[in-house]
């Protein structure tokens, strides 16, 4: 099967990702919790995240990682190659939110023969921002 | 000396190499993107991943610390780490509360299947007394370092978090 990538020749600086909304389960933040192998009770465990606090169970940073990662690769396709991301963290993110990503390309730059770009990032819920910064992909020309 | 001091004083301690529990490996990756949703082919078509400069399937770079997280069984003495030290440090001084601020991941090497990790962990900057709207404590940074095998850096990954006294504590 063949995929289709984004060309670094084809976009510019200023140009949007498609918006991505992801509705949050349970089962959403256990199964992130448990493939990135983080057992931090907060993250399945209802009694014990509300001791620490919190409302509810809530997404562990590694799934930040991974949302974030998916986002990017699911709009520059296979051949975008995930250099770097800065994550700052704000809201936690709880079963019931709906985290809507965003993007925009804020830089695009050529540095030691790769042809990179930076995405400037938001994950939200409706509280505010759950994590923001920076992406950088390099592309294919 | 205050606790600020005592924790500057132990910036360049490193813990570690630690190694990963499992070797890079196919299903590990196929839970992850199943549970992230992740469609990259990269992670998944091996018909396609072999026609890439990778030659095969590759993990998602954000996985790397999912490698080297401890196993919850056989229970182990958790290794005295440096942020682990400046963590207590900070809540024996009354500071209790912990918030994740800043993390960046930036990656060197793909993780290629086969690939056996290993990492270590340097603290590498405390801030000044800071006063946020959560309370007032400092900002602690620590360094993740992957390797693989081979001794090629993987990824660097480092990770602030705010330890402080809670506001109108």
């Amino acid at each position: 099967m063949s995929y289709k990538s984004i060309k670094f020749s084809g976009i510019n600086e200023g140009d949007e990702l498609p918006v991505f909304n992801r509705e949050i389960t349970r089962t959403t933040i256990v199964a992130t919790a448990i493939a990135s192998r983080d057992f931090t009770p907060v993250h399945h465990d209802h009694d014990v995240a509300q001791k620490a606090g919190a409302n509810d169970i809530f997404l562990n940073i590694l799934s930040t990682g991974g949302f974030i990662g998916k986002f990017i690769t699911d709009w520059s396709g296979p051949e975008g190659e995930l250099k770097k991301m800065v994550i700052n963290l704000g809201m936690t993110v709880f079963p019931g939110d709906t985290v809507m990503h965003t993007g925009k390309i804020a830089k695009k730059y050529t540095e030691a023969n790769e042809n990179l770009v930076d995405v400037e990032y938001a994950l939200s819920v409706e509280m505010g921002p759950h994590a923001w910064g920076t992406a950088t992909v390099a592309l294919p020309a | 000396m205050s606790v600020y001091d005592e924790l500057k004083a132990m910036v360049g301690e490193e813990a570690g190499p630690f190694p990963a529990n499992d070797e890079v490996n196919k299903p590990m990756i196929r839970h992850w993107c199943e549970a992230m949703e992740d469609g990259n082919p990269l992670y998944s078509d091996e018909e396609y991943a072999k026609t890439t400069k990778y030659g095969g399937i590759i993990a998602p770079p954000q996985m790397a610390q999912a490698y080297c997280i401890p196993v919850l069984w056989p229970k182990q003495e958790a290794a005295p780490d440096p942020l682990a030290k400046a963590v207590g440090k900070m809540d024996e001084a009354g500071y209790f509360g912990v918030v994740a601020t800043t993390t960046t991941q930036e990656y060197f090497k793909p993780m290629k299947l086969g690939d056996r990790l290993n990492f270590t962990l340097k603290l590498i900057k405390v801030s000044d007394e800071k006063t946020t709207r959560l309370g007032t404590g400092c900002f602690i940074t620590a360094e993740y370092t992957y390797k693989n095998q081979n001794g090629e850096v993987v990824c660097k990954q480092p990770f602030t978090v705010m330890k402080f006294k809670p506001a109108g504590a």
